[in-house]
């Protein structure tokens, strides 16, 4: 009986692996002190002009200080690119962790799942500035229906278009959809040389409106089990219409098919292209490019006349970390940083977008550039499933893989729009 | 060849052996190198703990940072293994071959294990022929030419991989880059077809890496004795030849380490491929092993499926280097 | 030197003269895009011609990067890791390198292959082990916890390229060290050493490179204290996934790059004539 006795062994051997030598963990377990005294830790994101954002920051901290006596607040502006690796290693050693932070709302559930996030339902509800908080921005930082933080900025994308082009040409800002593609492939046709539309493979965000905008979804559902609706009609009509703006007649499949978001405003602000899906966050770039005086935004627009396609929003919020000795310290720090003046104030130092309805119409008024992507914010707008399987949706790149595959003629839209769809439900089946 | 010629009267001691190693082997040495084990000489005896002393400073580090952590990767590989598990958020469950399954039961993973191993061997073979070429055009030029080469060549190298590749990128750029002009490109687009976007991140992996061979093959072929190629070259040998026949099996201890950590590094390419690609190249036909596992594990926390990848590439990489080792062996090469 | 086989092999070493030189310029030709871009005001990097020169060279992206806090103590940080390491795994590969080359015994070869074998895997992977070590010893938020991992990384590397200095040196001049009445110390320290030197210095420079340019034990292990943050990070600032500053990414990587240079002209002289005459016999 060899057999058995090597399985008896190699069974011996597994629990031996399984029991005696478990991989290293760490006790992330949310602390019980609540002291209310001492040093608050808070990571901020550096941006490249850093300097505007540490002023407003450090007011906000002077304040603070000057209520909470006792307290310090020690802040550290950490790279954007480096936060996923940081924050991991913040959750790994509570020693190392801060108090509060920023993140990427798409991070948001992915943190929760990690036991990194703080549970402020309760906090956030008996908040007096929190009702003026636009509902999408709420979304971005709740998960199954309890929320993890405050929405600190949104960004949102919408249409550039080269007015002197549409001048020279005649042409009037697109309405509708079609429309859009229409207009896209006249100038392509009048001035060979400029992109219509310039559209990207890889870029996601710049191709979900079109989705969303047909009433395809990116996956239902609700308490953790999500569906992917990818492979829905309304989406397939969605990704149909955006791959079909990849072509000689508009933008050219083999250079398109490759470009991310960023590449497609580059394109824009070189004066390459008719027209750009391009964010607010974008304006600084197009403002120092060649087409500087030569450019207007107006919201994307949907499949009717009159209507605003559905654009992502994006953005980053605040949140307290499970493992601080400050609980009350922490969040009440939280809300002074998502305030609705320092939201309007980082607003002006930075041109980050405020996640309250009221302050985002006054800053508006104040610069008008921004008018049409606060007119798409208040359209509504949509965001990625709060699934922790997000994160490896995105990093997998399920998504521009699909619209590549169809665009290169590797895979027609069904069956493209099937695989990914797949792929999204075997990634939520195991994160769960 | 006044470089050559220079320093021909005095003689190295590296030179020396290199040359008593290969060319003209003294008969005990032959013997000693196919009986392996053989002690020879007090010198070169076992020397009782001496070794083991000298030994001591290295092991003790690569022990506790290198294997250890080796021993945990493939214990976490048997492991559902994800940043929750790893913030003690939800408890490590054994998994058995579980990640290895996913693995092999993904057609992607084999796909791109093919291409992994068809690029990396291309870049191997690149870098190798590139770096040797140059080394034996340095030992040719004097000394402003010399420089020139040496300096560009090591600001290749110290440049950071993301920039390298950034920069790479731009140049190729069918809209903004200035080589399609010069070229008389077009539009045309570096990075859509399958093999031009491999091939264009092979010229960048090839240009930031054919230093470390040219640098360590001319400093070797500098130890080879001036009157060795003197008598070559006087014989009328081309320079093929003179490389064919008497500088490459002179160097052939540095050429293994150089193919072997070639293959090692090109065979974990990823800042190239991530960069240049964006992320794998239209619809991932550009991904090698590295960047796969990165999607698939790393920048989603998966710890236990990519340290299954680790473990993976590692036996691979093994396999390969054994087997090269081995035909080394044959031909009389001890390592 | 014969004048008249000079004569003869003139022009062949003039075209390998000017074969190098052209190819220098190929090979510098990315770098001093690299620079150029740089020195391009804001918004020309991606500007529809591709011009091999700026009409209005600007400093701005320069000020950008030493603009940033802490900038100075970044660039010492990285100098002193980065000579840690050179320094050290120079060292400990040097006695490793004596120990496998002029010794015989059991388990050398298996040795050999663990060396190679450590660098086979890739680090990625490595860090979740690496961090846990590193905050067991408490390391984390140090220098040390970049020191230590690079050490290792870089020993298997540099034992395998000293090896073959190492064994380079002639039997007989160990076996007259010892007839003399030298001790194994003095032979190791005063002899072998000053001959494996140059093939230090050649590893070296790969050792100080792969400390120098590294992003990710950085990034994994300098958690809450930026003091100790290095010099990769100070580049990562401009690298915003929406908005990619390449200006400042290209000035940054100007500044990072010239140290490795100024590093490499220090030492070329010892890496390329340093094998040619170390000792007459």
């Amino acid at each position: 009986m060899k057999l058995s006795v090597r399985t008896a062994g190699l069974a011996a051997f597994a629990a031996l692996l399984a029991t005696a030598c478990a991989p290293q963990t760490s006790t992330n377990s949310s602390s019980d002190e609540d002291e209310k005294t001492g040093t608050l830790r808070v990571w901020l994101f550096r941006e490249v002009g850093n300097a505007p954002k540490e002023k407003v920051v450090d007011r906000v901290v002077a304040d603070f200080e000057k209520t909470h006596q006792g307290a310090e607040v020690d802040v550290e502006y950490i790279p954007v690119d480096t936060r996923a690796q940081r924050v991991k290693a913040a959750f790994n050693d509570p020693g190392s962790a801060p108090d509060v932070m920023e993140y990427g709302n798409t991070d948001t559930a992915g943190y929760v799942r990690d036991g990194g996030l703080l549970d402020v339902t309760r906090e956030f509800g008996d908040w007096r500035e929190a009702k003026d908080t636009d509902p999408t921005a709420k979304q971005s930082v709740t998960v199954d229906g309890k929320l993890y933080g405050a929405p600190f900025y949104v960004g949102v994308r919408a249409l550039y278009y080269r007015t002197d082009v549409f001048e020279e040409l005649g042409l009037s800002v697109p309405r509708t959809m079609d429309e859009l593609a229409s207009t896209a492939r006249e100038i392509r046709a009048a001035r060979p040389e400029l992109y219509g539309l310039v559209v990207g493979g890889a870029y996601t965000y710049g191709a979900m409106p079109f989705v969303w905008a047909n009433g395809g979804e990116l996956a239902s559902g609700k308490g953790g089990s999500y569906a992917s609706g990818i492979d829905s009609p309304q989406a397939r009509k969605g990704i149909k219409a955006y791959t079909s703006l990849f072509g000689d007649d508009n933008c050219p499949a083999a250079t398109c098919a490759g470009m991310g978001g960023n590449d497609t405003v580059s394109a824009f602000a070189a004066g390459k292209a008719g027209m750009a899906i391009g964010g607010d966050f974008s304006h600084t770039a197009v403002e120092a490019g060649k087409v500087k005086g030569k450019y207007a935004v107006v919201p994307l627009p949907g499949v009717k006349a009159g209507s605003i396609a559905p654009a992502f929003a994006g953005g980053n919020n605040i949140g307290v970390l499970k493992s601080t000795s400050h609980r009350t310290l922490a969040v009440q720090l939280m809300k002074r940083l998502a305030s609705k003046k320092t939201q309007g104030e980082l607003f002006d130092a930075m041109g980050f977008l405020p996640t309250f309805t009221d302050v985002r119409q006054q800053a508006a008024r104040r610069e008008p550039f921004v008018k049409p992507f606060v007119r798409t914010l208040s359209a509504g707008t949509e965001f990625v499933p709060a699934s922790p399987a997000w994160a490896q949706i995105d990093s997998s790149l399920v998504l521009p893989t699909m619209f590549q595959e169809v665009i290169s003629g590797k895979k027609d839209v069904t069956k493209a729009s099937e695989d990914a769809a797949k792929k999204m439900n075997s990634a939520f089946g195991s994160a769960g | 060849m006044s470089s050559v010629n220079d320093r021909s009267a005095v003689k190295t001691p590296a030179a020396a052996t290199a040359a008593a190693v290969t060319a003209p082997r003294p008969p005990n040495r032959t013997a000693d190198a196919r009986g392996g084990r053989t002690t020879r000489g007090a010198a070169r005896g076992s020397g009782g703990w001496t070794p083991w002393l000298y030994l001591a400073p290295a092991l003790l580090v690569l022990g506790g940072l290198l294997v250890y952590p080796i021993y945990q990767l493939g214990l976490i590989s048997f492991f559902e293994y994800t940043q929750a598990q790893v913030s003690g958020g939800e408890p490590a469950t054994f998994e058995g071959f579980g990640n290895y399954g996913r693995l092999f039961g993904d057609p992607q993973f084999w796909q791109v294990l093919l291409a992994t191993v068809l690029f990396a061997a291309a870049c191997v073979v690149s870098t190798l022929a590139v770096g040797c070429a140059l080394a034996v055009l340095l030992t040719r030029v004097r000394a402003v030419p010399r420089l020139a080469l040496m300096l560009a060549a090591l600001g290749a190298w110290a440049t950071p991989a993301v920039t390298g590749s950034t920069v790479w990128l731009f140049l190729f750029d069918p809209d903004f880059g200035p080589v399609n002009r010069m070229l008389g490109l077009g539009d045309h687009a570096w990075t859509y077809g399958r093999l031009s976007a491999f091939f264009l991140v092979l010229l960048e992996v090839v240009w930031c890496s054919f230093p470390f061979v040219m640098v360590t093959v001319y400093a070797g072929i500098r130890a080879v004795p001036g009157e060795v190629l003197e008598a070559a070259a006087l014989d009328g040998a081309s320079q093929w030849r003179i490389w064919r026949s008497v500088l490459a099996p002179m160097l052939r201890p540095i050429l293994v380490v150089v193919t072997i950590q070639s293959v090692i590094w090109d065979f974990k390419v990823f800042t190239q491929i991530y960069v240049m690609t964006n992320g794998g190249g239209i619809a991932g036909q550009n991904l090698v092993l590295n960047v796969y596992a990165y999607q698939q594990a790393f920048a989603s926390s998966q710890y236990g499926l990519g340290s299954a990848v680790g473990i993976v590439m590692l036996l691979i990489l093994l396999a390969v280097t054994l087997v090269y080792l081995r035909l080394l062996r044959r031909q009389g090469e001890e390592l | 030197m014969n004048p008249l086989r000079a004569l003869v092999r003139r022009p062949g070493r003039l075209a390998a003269e000017a074969s190098a030189l052209l190819i220098a310029v190929v090979v510098a030709f990315p770098l001093y895009w690299m620079v150029l871009s740089a020195f391009k005001p804001a918004g020309e990097i991606e500007s529809s011609e591709a011009r091999p020169w700026t009409p209005a060279p600007s400093l701005d992206s320069f000020r950008r990067v030493f603009g940033q806090q802490e900038f100075g103590r970044y660039f010492l940080n990285s100098l002193v890791v980065a000579g840690c390491v050179v320094i050290a795994s120079g060292l400990i590969a040097f006695l490793a390198a004596t120990a496998v080359t002029r010794f015989r015994f059991r388990l050398r070869t298996t040795l050999l292959l663990m060396f190679l074998i450590a660098q086979m895997v890739p680090v990625e992977a490595l860090t979740i082990p690496l961090f846990f070590l590193m905050r067991d010893a408490g390391q984390l938020n140090t220098l040390g916890s970049l020191i230590l991992p690079h050490i290792a990384f870089s020993l298997p590397f540099a034992i395998w390229m000293l090896r073959g200095f190492v064994k380079a040196v002639p039997q007989a001049l160990e076996e007259a060290a010892y007839i003399d009445g030298a001790s194994r110390a003095r032979f190791l320290w005063q002899i072998l050493f000053p001959l494996v030197l140059p093939g230090l210095v050649a590893t070296s420079v790969f050792s100080f490179i792969s400390a120098w340019n590294d992003f990710l034990f950085a990034k994994s292990f300098i958690i809450s204290d930026t003091s100790q943050s290095t010099l990769p990070m100070a580049l990562l600032v401009f690298y915003k996934p929406d908005d990619p500053d390449w200006g400042g990414v290209m000035a940054a990587s100007t500044v990072m790059t010239i140290p490795v240079l100024v590093f490499f002209v220090l030492v070329q002289r010892r890496l390329v004539s340093g094998l040619g005459g170390a000792v007459k016999d």
